[in-house]
């Protein structure tokens, strides 16, 4: 008797390969990614639930669309996922005709002014400055430190995210850190 | 247009497990990638009866020009 793939025993290659021969196979890639994606753009989003569903249903559209053209280079299919959510949500941001407020953790600011050397003690008000400073960056950077701190993503997976090194991924976020470092001493 | 704030609140950040339960639905986006895919009608000139029926037609007034 021919045994029904399952998403939990078959790699992301072979999953894949059922998906691009057949459409429907492609629900056992979204059973696997769907909780995690969801909870990504759930956080990017700042927690507004229907519009997470939806643009993460969106990823998953556009995922199952293109499936033909994915390529397997060795990363995990989740960072191309990934990669699609964070399109779809920035372009989200950059449609929308309100200003929408994405709440950040006290711990995860202190531990980016950690990371960037700001001290280890800092107030509200200097938490609110830092985050004021954050909302200042280039959009490329505050994804970089979104995907780091906000997320608490690896290096690693942000260097599947970017399709680069881990080296790579780690100099980026230290640099942007260092960028940071400067400008808060500077107008300290 | 996007802004950070500090989480003052203490807003729960995550999703509960009922909140991912609610939005994930294989079904639904079959359904739409289906509705999206779907191939156009067959056209005209690949339908045999509807060629036959506008052939006739079309022969029909060519007659009734020609002996008019």
């Amino acid at each position: 008797m021919k045994r029904k793939p399952n998403s939990t025993t078959l790699s992301d290659s072979e999953l894949v390969l059922l998906a691009k021969k057949k459409r429907s196979d492609f629900g056992l890639l979204y059973e696997k990614y769907f909780d995690q994606l969801f909870r990504f753009v759930y956080k990017k989003l700042g927690g507004i639930e229907e519009t997470a569903g939806d643009i993460t249903q969106l990823v998953f559209m556009k995922a199952m669309a293109n499936i033909d053209k994915y390529e397997d280079r060795g990363f995990p299919f989740s960072s191309w996922l990934y990669r699609i959510a964070q399109n779809e949500v920035a372009l989200f941001f950059r449609n929308a005709k309100k200003n929408y407020s994405v709440p950040i953790d006290e711990n995860r600011i202190s531990e980016l002014a950690l990371e960037a050397d700001l001290g280890s003690k800092m107030s509200v008000e200097q938490q609110e400055e830092l985050i004021e400073m954050l909302n200042g960056l280039e959009e490329s950077h505050l994804e970089i430190i979104e995907l780091r701190f906000f997320q608490a993503l690896s290096f690693k997976e942000i260097a599947e995210i970017y399709n680069i090194t881990e080296a790579n991924a780690k100099m980026k976020v230290y640099r942007i850190l260092e960028k940071i470092g400067k400008k808060w001493k500077g107008e300290k | 247009m996007k802004k950070f704030i500090l989480n003052k609140d203490n807003k729960e950040l995550n999703p509960t497990d009922e909140q991912i339960k609610r939005q994930k639905d294989f079904s639904r986006l079959h359904h739409d990638y289906e509705k999206l895919t779907k191939r156009s009608k067959r056209p005209l000139y690949k339908d045999p009866k509807l060629f036959m029926l506008l052939f006739i037609l079309g022969l029909v007034l060519f007659l009734i020009f020609y002996e008019g």
